[in-house]
């Protein structure tokens, strides 16, 4: 029986990356970049609770630290916290850092990570991750370094969920995020929001020897096109979200790279299950045939992307099943189910937006083909702007677009459980609810895996969601940038480059 | 005006509107018949590669998802002059039938018509298309209706200084003291002289409104798919424009030849030695 | 005021200033009207766009109570309302901070990028009126003509594009997006902002070059000019002392437009130069349904169009006597 015990414990920081330390060469210190993201607005934060977009994230993890951190294989490693133990999975003790300073020079205590950890319940403070955080039964100082954390029920995924950039580690009694006090790699120079972030180098960062860069600039531009023609002119040194069909310019410049990363990043159709039409389990499995995998996958994405099976565990992900054989776009068997469902000939509206990532285009292709089998459904475009809000879930026809999350458990709890308010589907299953909690309270890694296993298969089998592929990320950066690794989680190393990455000569 | 007057009217253009009545009556054509002589449904997905060059099969290659260029054309061509023409003629309408009303209208109506359109130019016009979008939906004719509001109070503000000059000239005056009701004079006595140049405005306001709906497709805001105007086929193989992909040059060239071609027509025209 | 022949020359403008500021005045409120009316009717709020996809209803609710979301619109309006009458736009009700100061950091930038851009092409558009119209049907004329001609007909993002694909990316002469370093040289700051004037300027250059071409062109085919031509005047006094004055009313009105569009049109090319303006400001307003701020923007939006047609209307006047009357 494997225990949690000392899973993450005694590993020494900055491990993670050694191996590829010793291929690309050794770090050179100094130098300045400038990265473009893709959002900036009035709204951009420096408090690491309310971030909500990849420019946030990569602000936070600049400025902050948390307790945990992600690798390339979707783990965590020790950040803030040396180790992180339970056994039960259901209290938790948090050791952390000696030594570690905020960059007002305060000393990181038991009580900034209590203060941390429990603020996010408090509605008051807006935080994005509230409805994770309800699981936090209470959290309480045990010496200036150990913080016991007890939760509402077990969950084995606590190291890994901490390591969400909202959950980095704030001080004590902070409530103005005018400015930043975090334990992170750079400190706060200046911040205009919606403008730019300029953060220089933390010369008492924790971890010895890091950062390298002097100095990060963060800006934004939104459309994709501008961005890479940033890059491609050396206006910034890196970007984020390189759209599929940029990528043979930016490989055809001499200076430029692009780094893929796999994720489980999806934009799916959903069907609302609590609608006569797309609630018929026919018309789903029909809809579902008529998603054109291969298509999509080649014209839309250029190759970038992995074929889906309709449920939202990718391979990347550890409790993956691949026994599930592949759903192909066939649209005789799509007539088929359309016809036996009865309603072949009703006229559905699909709600795209440019919002969800490509959907526009899926919906299109989506509208083609039905119409060759004789369904008429009519493509809506509306604008990104309130698509969220507005159209996403309330109508029977949608997309959505849903980041890959940390843990097996997140995807579903966050998206499938029955009472989920994001379950896109609205796809009531009393059988998976109780599997999932079955899963958390098991400690056999082998009985959770076959747990997971078969929850795959019921999303895949009845689930009112279409997935047609996963899609990887990229991202394009000047050759004389060193260091990047992908991280699924994000783009830029799941937002961490920051401390990662150096300027070559 | 009659069939005969107007080709003789062509006849005497000179070259340049000789060029632009050729290109305008081009695309007129293409918006009529362009759907049913487009090789291939615009929507279906007719060739493999991406970005293809001309050839054969596809005389203008294929776009970003592998549809054929020059069908897509053919079919986008009848929403940009079409759409571009409805929303034009409301414009017109609305804003030279208000500028008589505030021309031979009490003083009041006047200053209450003006403060109003001045109401509404003062809101940038993309940002305000922007809100509508936003708050109503853009189906075709919400979108056209949204196009045409916006270009009202241009239109309103031209027509207005023309009406009101022509207004106070003798001729009104006395047909004023002639007893004859407001509207004989809006329509018989100012309506008339103001055509010509009103006809210039109007067609320069269309060129500004096929770029305004190809400046919210670039916005995300334009027509529905599968239905695409020429603005929003260039916006969607922008990724394309590094290798040089005729599918955006294509559209491109497309409206600059509408656009140009209906400048031409009025400027000669509007311009010609013929009072 | 007693009528000394000063006061008849300035009478005209004082009056149409004093009566245009009140105008002014109510246009004003009427703006902020639609803009509430409108903004009321799009879907969301500010509650629900800060918290994105994930928020529940209660936190959607301790917030909207928070932003005073909850009151009537009508009550949040005349409040605004009261707020504008004595100087004070308010909060931003997602940036946390008072809306003039957000409004400070950029409406500096859209001063910036509209002065230049008139500086730049001003001066370009005259040149390529007056040359049009004085060779009226010549070779120049015809050249200038399809050249400006070319210059409206394609769409300003595609222009945008290209410049950055040619000037940017192909020959790394000029930054692709506009970035002004903190203390620049001149040299620096004319380089950062090359693109967007640029852009900018080819629809300003193309508009009103063709607009004073028009004005010119009506001007010279009346009588006067032809007496003056008679009595031998030369070319260059004739446009610049006759036809040029006569003109001003119609140039200057096309300018007061062109100057408005710099202001908010300039939406597109502060998209694609990735430009923090106020034309993106606003939308980014819209999108938040930030309320405060949108208004704040829509007011200087209208404020700079009234301000430009009110200073084209005095100058009409003043340039002109025949108006002076009427």
């Amino acid at each position: 029986m494997l225990s949690r015990r000392g899973l993450i414990g005694g590993m020494a920081a900055g491990a993670m990356l050694a191996p590829a330390d010793r291929l690309i060469g050794k770090p050179r210190m100094g130098g300045r970049i400038r990265v473009a993201g893709i959002v900036a607005s009035t709204a951009d934060t420096l408090d690491p609770a309310k971030g909500g977009n990849s420019s946030d994230y990569m602000r936070t993890f600049l400025l902050y630290s948390g307790l945990t951190q992600y690798d390339g294989a979707l783990r965590a490693q020790p950040g803030l916290a040396e180790a992180i133990e339970s056994d039960d999975n259901i209290v938790w003790t948090i050791r952390l850092r000696r030594g570690v300073h905020f960059h007002n020079g305060k000393a990181l205590t038991a009580d900034d990570v209590v203060y941390s950890l429990l603020r996010h319940k408090d509605p008051a403070v807006g935080s994005k991750v509230k409805a994770v955080a309800e699981q936090f039964a209470g959290a309480r100082r045990v010496g200036t370094l150990e913080v016991e954390l007890r939760l509402t029920g077990p969950n084995p995924d606590i190291p890994i969920i901490l390591a969400q950039p909202q959950f980095a580690i704030v001080e004590n009694g902070r409530r103005d995020f005018s400015v930043a006090n975090g334990t992170g790699p750079f400190i706060l120079k200046s911040f205009a929001p919606g403008i730019r972030t300029i953060v220089q180098r933390n010369p008492n960062y924790w971890k010895p020897g890091k950062p390298y860069l002097d100095e990060i600039e963060l800006i934004a531009i939104p459309d994709e096109l501008s961005r890479v023609n940033a890059l491609l002119s050396g206006d910034v040194q890196m970007v984020i979200a390189v759209s599929p069909g940029s990528v043979k310019r930016v490989k055809a410049s001499s200076s430029h790279l692009i780094m893929e990363t796999k994720s489980g990043l999806y934009t799916d159709l959903v069907m609302r299950q609590d609608h006569p039409v797309t609630g018929n389990p026919d018309f789903v499995l029909g809809m579902k045939h008529l998603l054109d995998r291969d298509l999509i996958k080649r014209a839309l994405f250029r190759g970038y992307a992995t074929i889906a099976n309709d449920q939202p565990i990718s391979p990347l992900d550890p409790y993956y099943n691949p026994g599930i054989p592949q759903r192909a776009f066939d649209p005789e068997k799509a007539k088929f189910y359309l016809k036996r469902s009865g309603l072949l000939s009703t006229r559905l509206p699909v709600y795209v937006s440019p919002a969800a990532n490509l959907s526009v285009d899926m919906g299109s292709i989506l509208q083609e083909h039905a119409a060759q089998i004789g369904l008429k459904l009519a493509v809506n475009r509306v604008p990104s702007d309130g698509y969220w809000s507005t159209h996403w879930m309330k109508h029977p026809l949608t997309f959505g677009n849903i980041n890959q999350r940390p843990t097996t458990d997140l995807m579903f709890s966050l998206f499938f459980q029955s009472k989920a308010t994001e379950n896109e589907a609205g796809w009531k299953n009393p059988k998976f609810d109780r599997m999932l909690i079955e899963a958390r309270q098991t400690r056999d890694e082998a009985v959770r895996k076959a747990i997971y296993g078969e929850m795959q298969w019921m999303i895949h089998r009845t689930g009112g969601i279409g997935i047609p592929v996963f899609i990887s990320l990229l991202d394009g950066y000047d050759r004389r940038v060193r260091g990047l690794q992908p991280v699924p989680l994000g783009g830029l190393m799941g937002y961490t480059f920051g401390e990662h990455v150096w300027l070559d000569a | 005006m009659n069939v005969g007057s107007i080709i003789r009217g062509a006849r005497r253009l000179p070259l340049s509107g000789k060029i632009g009545l050729a290109l305008v009556i081009f695309w007129i054509v293409v918006a009529i018949v362009g759907p049913f002589i487009a090789p291939y449904p615009p929507g279906s997905f007719a060739n493999e590669e991406v970005f293809a060059g001309s050839s054969s099969e596809f005389w203008l290659g294929s776009d970003f998802l592998g549809r054929d260029v020059l069908s897509r054309l053919l079919s986008g061509a009848r929403f940009t002059v079409g759409l571009s023409a409805i929303a034009v003629t409301i414009a017109a309408c609305l804003g030279t039938g208000l500028a008589l009303t505030a021309a031979v209208g009490p003083r009041w109506g006047d200053e209450l018509l003006s403060r109003s359109m001045d109401t509404l130019i003062s809101i940038p016009s993309k940002i305000f298309a922007l809100v509508l979008v936003a708050a109503f939906g853009s189906s075709i004719v919400l979108l056209t209706l949204i196009i045409a509001i916006t270009y009202v109070p241009g239109n309103f503000r031209i027509a207005r200084s023309l009406a009101v000059g022509l207004a106070r000239l003798d001729y009104v005056e006395v047909a004023r003291a002639r007893g004859e009701g407001r509207l004989h004079l809006a329509l018989v006595e100012v309506l008339p002289n103001m055509i010509k140049p009103l006809f210039a405005d109007i067609g320069l306001r269309f060129v500004f409104i096929v770029l305004l709906l190809s400046g919210l497709s670039f916005l995300g805001l334009g027509l529905q798919p599968p239905d695409a105007d020429l603005g929003s086929l260039v916006r969607e193989n922008t990724s394309g424009l590094a290798e040089g992909a005729l599918a955006i040059i294509a559209p491109a060239v497309a409206i600059a030849s509408l656009t140009v071609g209906v400048n031409l027509l009025i400027d000669a025209a509007t311009q010609g030695k013929a009072h | 005021m007693s009528g000394a022949s000063p006061v008849s020359r300035w009478s005209g403008p004082a009056q149409l200033v004093a009566k245009r500021t009140g105008l002014a005045l109510v246009t004003l409120v009427l703006v902020s009207a639609v803009i509430f009316t409108i903004s009321g009717l799009l879907p969301g709020d500010a509650a629900q766009e800060l918290l994105g996809q994930g928020a529940t209803p209660e936190q959607i609710a301790a917030l909207r109570h928070e932003m005073g979301l909850d009151r009537p619109a009508v009550v949040r309006y005349f409040e605004w309302l009261r707020g504008i009458a004595i100087g004070d736009p308010g909060q931003s009700l997602v940036a946390n901070k008072p809306v003039a100061d957000i409004i400070s950091e950029r409406l500096p930038n859209t001063l910036i990028l509209a002065g230049l851009t008139t500086l730049f092409s001003v001066p370009i558009a005259f040149l390529v009126g007056i040359s049009s119209a004085v060779t009226r049907g010549k070779a120049t004329d015809r050249a200038l003509n399809i050249m400006t001609l070319a210059m409206v007909a394609l769409p300003e993002f595609l222009v945008a594009t290209i410049a950055v694909l040619v000037f940017s990316v192909k020959l790394l002469w000029l930054p692709s997006i506009t970035i002004v370093p903190q203390d620049p040289t001149l040299w620096e700051f004319l380089r950062a902002y090359a693109m967007p004037v640029m852009v900018l300027g080819v629809g300003v250059i193309a508009q009103l070059g063709r607009m004073i071409r028009a004005a010119i062109i009506a001007e010279l085919d009346r009588p006067y000019v032809e007496m003056a031509r008679l009595k031998g005047v030369s070319q260059r006094r004739l446009i610049f002392r006759h036809v040029l004055p006569n003109a001003v009313g119609p140039i200057v009105n096309a300018m007061a437009l062109s100057l408005s569009y710099l202001f908010g049109g300039a939406i597109i090319v502060e998209t694609i130069f990735s430009y923090p303006g106020l034309a993106s400001l606003m939308v980014n307003a819209v999108t938040s349904r930030d309320m405060p701020l949108l208004q704040a923007c829509a007011m200087i939006f209208c404020a700079t169009y009234l301000l430009l047609v009110l200073i084209a209307d005095t100058v009409a006047i003043l340039a002109n006597p025949r108006l002076r009357q009427g």
